[in-house]
C-alpha cells in the first residue's frame, strides 16, 4: 500500500519537477529542479545606482522565486577592478547576474547567463528622474517584475501596493513596505478598502454617515455610490469593474447588494433572513461570490452564484461547534479561498481548497486575520499581532517565509492591489 | 308712605320676638339632626369613594403587573421565535451539510459496488453480478469535481449521463442546473436558458425550478426584456413563495429598474 502511494507520488512529482526546471528558461537560464536560481545584482555607477541596486535586490528577494546572492567585499572589489567575473559568479553559485544602470532617460538593464557566459538580455526602461521619488521607485519595481519574469517565467509583484485601515483613514503602502501615504480624507471614519481591477480607483466604506465611497487615486476625487439608513460596509468591485458588491443592513440583518460603479440603485443578492452576510469576494471569472454569513448561528464562509442563487456552505460546519470563520478572499488562480478562522487571540489564517474542501492552516504565531491575496496567487498580506501590535505581514504560501510590511500604529483590513499599470 | 313701611317692619320684628324658647330649641334640635344626617351621609359617601378609589388602585396595580408580565412574555416569545429561527437555519445548514455527506457516501458506496469482482475461486463461477455503470450519486460527484476543475465539457457530459440514465434521481434537477452552468461558463447563454427552461418543465416541484426561473429572468433582464423578466419573477412569487428566489423576486418587482 505504502509502495503504491510512493509510486503515485513519484508519478505526480515527475511532471512538477520538469515544470520547475523549465520555468526558468525564459532567457535560456538553467538551474537545478526544485531550487531557486541564484542571482547576483552587480554594482553599477551613476546617480542613485546604490539605491537602485538595493531596491532591486529587495524586490527579487521578496518575490521568493530567486535566491539573491550577496557579493562579498573581495568579489565586489575584483569585479570592480575589471577582473574576469564569470569564475567569481560561478563560484558564488549564481545562475545569472544582473546589472542596472541609471541613464538620462531611465534605466538600463543587462542580464548575464553565468553558465553560458553570455549576455542573455539587454533592455532600456523609461523612468522619471529620481526627484520624483514615487514615480522613480515605481519604475524600478516594474523593472524588477519584468526581470523576475525573464528569470523564472513568472511575473513578480513588486509593482503593487496594499491598502489598509489605520486611525480611521485608508492608507497605501508599496509592496516593499515603503512610501506609506494616507489616501482618504474628510470627517468620516473610513474602512474596508477595495481595489478596482484597473488599479486606478478604490472603494471603501465610510461611517458617520454610512456610505460606500469610490475614490480616483489619480485625481483624488470621491463619489458616494450608496448610502443612507443602516450600515454600508465591505465593498468589492466585480472582476470587470462594472459593479460594486457590498453589505447593507438596517434592522433585520445585513445582506449583500450590488450596484453599478457608474451609479444606480442597489439590488439585493443574498437572502439572509435576519442573519449577517458580509465580506463578499469574487471568483476570478466573476461567476461566484464567497462571503461570510451568520445564518448557521455563527460566522461561516459560503459561496453563491453572482446573482445570489445556488448558495452553498464552503467551510465545514460541525454540529455543536461555535466556530468563527470570516474575511474570505478568493485566490487569483481560483483554486482556494483564504479566510480567518477563530476569534480574538485564537484567530488564524487558513485556506480551503474549492475542489476537495481540504483545509490548510497558514499561520500559527500570534493572532492572524484579514488575509488578502497578491496578484501572483502565491503571497498573502494579513494582519498579525505577532510583533506586539496589529501590523501587516506578508506570507509566501509556498515556503512559509514571512516579512513585516508595516510598523507603528495598529492597522486593519489590508487589500493587495492588482498589478499596477505603468504611469 | 314712610309711616306705613315703618309699621310693617316693626310688625315683622315683633313677630320674631314673640317666638317661644321651646320653638327655638325645637328648631335647633332639628337643625342638629339635619346636620348629623348630612355628616353621616357624607361619611358614608366618602367611605364609598375611598373604597372605590382603593379598588381602582388595586385594579390598576393588577393591570400594571399583568401588563409587565405580558411585556416580558412578549419579549420571551420574541426571543424564543428568534432562537427558533436561528435553530431552524442551523438545522437547515446541517441538513444541507448532511445531504452533501450522504451524497458523497452514496457516491463512494456506488463506486465500491462497481469494483470488479474478485477472481472466482472456482474457475467458471459467474454467479457474481457483472459490474454496471456508475450510479447517480457517483456521476453527480465526479461531474461536480470536473466542474470545480474547470472542465466544463467533461462535467456536462457526466451530468447529462446522470439525467439521461437516472431522470427520477434526487440529483437530477441540480444536475440540470449545473449543465446550464457549464453552458453559461462557455458564454453560451442561449443554451443555458434552454436548459433552465427544461428544469422548470421536467421538475416543477423541485426547489431548483425556482432557481432556474430566476436565472432565466436575470438573463431576460440583461437582454433588455424587462416585461418578460417580470412575468417570470411573478411566477416565482406565486409558485415558489417561500424560496430565496421569491424573496429576491419580490424586491425586484417592487423596485423595477
Amino acid at each position: 500500500m505504502i509502495r503504491r502511494a510512493l509510486l503515485a507520488l513519484a508519478v505526480l512529482a515527475a511532471p512538477l519537477s520538469a515544470q520547475d526546471t523549465t520555468r526558468g528558461v525564459r532567457i535560456g537560464l538553467t538551474y537545478d529542479a526544485g531550487t531557486r536560481p541564484g542571482v547576483v545584482v552587480l554594482p553599477s555607477r551613476g546617480v542613485g545606482a546604490d539605491s537602485l541596486r538595493a531596491i532591486l535586490q529587495r524586490d527579487l528577494g521578496f518575490g521568493d522565486r530567486v535566491n539573491v546572492i550577496d557579493l562579498d567585499a573581495a568579489a565586489a572589489d575584483a569585479i570592480n577592478r575589471g577582473a574576469n567575473s564569470w569564475p567569481i559568479l560561478a563560484r558564488l553559485g549564481a545562475a545569472a547576474s544582473v546589472q542596472v544602470t541609471p541613464t538620462p532617460t531611465g534605466l538600463h538593464l543587462a542580464v548575464y547567463d553565468v553558465a553560458k557566459q553570455v549576455t542573455a538580455l539587454v533592455r532600456d526602461f523609461p523612468a522619471p528622474p529620481m526627484t520624483d521619488a514615487r514615480g522613480w521607485r515605481a519604475a524600478v519595481h516594474g523593472l524588477a517584475d519584468e526581470l523576475e519574469e525573464s528569470l523564472t517565467g513568472t511575473r513578480g509583484v513588486a509593482r503593487t501596493r496594499v491598502l489598509f485601515e489605520r486611525n480611521k483613514r485608508i492608507w497605501l503602502v508599496d509592496s516593499d513596505g515603503e512610501q506609506i501615504v494616507a489616501v482618504s480624507g474628510g470627517t468620516g471614519i473610513h474602512g474596508s478598502p477595495a481595489w478596482h481591477p484597473g488599479g486606478s480607483m478604490i472603494a471603501y466604506s465610510s461611517i458617520n454617515p454610512w456610505q460606500i465611497v469610490v475614490q480616483d487615486l489619480v485625481s483624488g476625487g470621491t463619489r458616494t455610490i450608496a448610502g443612507g439608513t443602516g450600515v454600508f460596509i465591505s465593498p468589492v468591485f466585480t472582476p470587470d469593474g462594472a459593479s460594486i458588491v457590498y453589505a447593507h443592513g438596517v434592522d433585520d440583518g445585513v445582506d449583500i447588494f450590488t450596484i453599478p460603479t457608474a451609479g444606480g440603485t442597489g439590488r439585493r443578492l443574498s437572502v439572509g433572513r435576519g442573519s449577517d452576510n458580509t465580506s463578499p469576494t469574487f471568483s476570478p471569472d466573476g461567476r461566484r461570490i464567497a462571503f461570510m454569513s451568520g445564518r448557521a448561528g455563527h460566522p461561516e464562509i459560503y459561496t453563491m452564484d453572482a446573482d445570489g442563487t445556488n448558495v452553498d456552505l464552503l467551510t465545514p460546519l460541525e454540529f455543536g461547534e461555535n466556530a468563527y470563520r470570516a474575511s474570505p478572499d478568493w485566490s487569483p488562480d481560483g483554486r482556494v479561498v483564504a479566510f480567518r478562522s477563530g476569534n480574538g487571540s485564537l484567530a488564524q489564517v487558513l485556506t480551503i481548497n474549492l475542489r476537495d474542501r481540504s483545509l490548510k492552516q497558514l499561520t500559527s504565531e500570534g493572532a492572524n486575520e484579514d488575509p488578502s491575496w497578491a496578484p501572483d496567487g502565491r503571497h498573502l498580506v494579513f494582519v498579525s499581532s505577532r510583533s506586539g501590535s496589529k501590523q501587516l505581514w506578508v506570507l509566501d504560501t509556498e515556503t512559509g517565509r514571512t516579512r513585516q510590511l508595516t510598523r507603528g500604529a495598529a492597522v486593519r483590513n489590508p487589500a493587495w492591489s492588482p498589478r499596477l499599470p505603468q504611469n | 308712605m314712610r309711616p306705613a313701611v315703618v309699621a310693617l317692619l316693626a310688625a315683622f320684628l315683633l313677630s320674631g320676638c314673640l317666638a317661644s324658647k321651646g320653638d327655638v330649641a325645637l328648631l335647633q334640635s332639628e337643625l342638629h339632626g339635619i346636620r348629623d344626617a348630612n355628616q353621616q351621609a357624607d361619611a358614608t359617601q366618602r367611605a364609598r369613594v375611598d373604597l372605590l378609589v382603593s379598588m381602582i388602585q388595586r385594579s390598576l396595580d393588577s393591570v400594571r403587573v399583568v401588563s409587565q408580565r405580558l411585556a416580558k412574555l412578549q419579549g420571551d416569545v420574541q426571543n424564543d421565535h428568534y432562537e427558533m429561527g436561528r435553530q431552524i437555519l442551523t438545522i437547515q445548514e446541517l441538513t444541507g451539510q448532511s445531504q452533501r455527506r450522504i451524497q458523497e457516501l452514496r457516491a463512494s458506496l456506488e463506486e465500491r459496488n462497481q469494483q470488479p469482482a474478485p477472481v472466482p475461486a472456482v474457475p467458471g463461477d459467474t454467479t457474481r453480478p457483472a459490474p454496471g455503470g456508475p450510479g447517480p450519486a457517483q456521476l453527480f460527484q465526479s461531474s461536480l469535481d470536473q466542474l470545480r476543475r474547470g472542465s466544463t465539457t467533461v462535467a456536462r457530459s457526466g451530468f447529462e449521463e446522470l439525467v439521461r440514465n437516472y431522470p427520477t434521481s434526487d440529483d437530477a434537477p441540480e444536475a440540470m442546473i449545473y449543465i446550464a452552468a457549464t453552458y453559461a461558463a462557455e458564454r453560451n447563454q442561449a443554451a443555458a436558458d434552454s436548459v433552465y427552461g427544461l428544469v422548470v418543465q421536467k421538475y416543477p416541484s423541485s426547489p431548483k425550478a425556482a432557481t432556474a426561473l430566476y436565472k432565466r429572468a436575470s438573463s431576460l433582464r440583461t437582454a433588455g426584456q424587462p416585461a418578460a423578466a417580470r412575468g417570470l419573477l411573478d411566477r416565482i412569487v406565486k409558485e415558489y413563495p417561500r424560496s430565496d428566489e421569491a424573496a429576491l423576486a419580490r424586491e425586484q418587482l417592487r423596485n423595477p429598474r
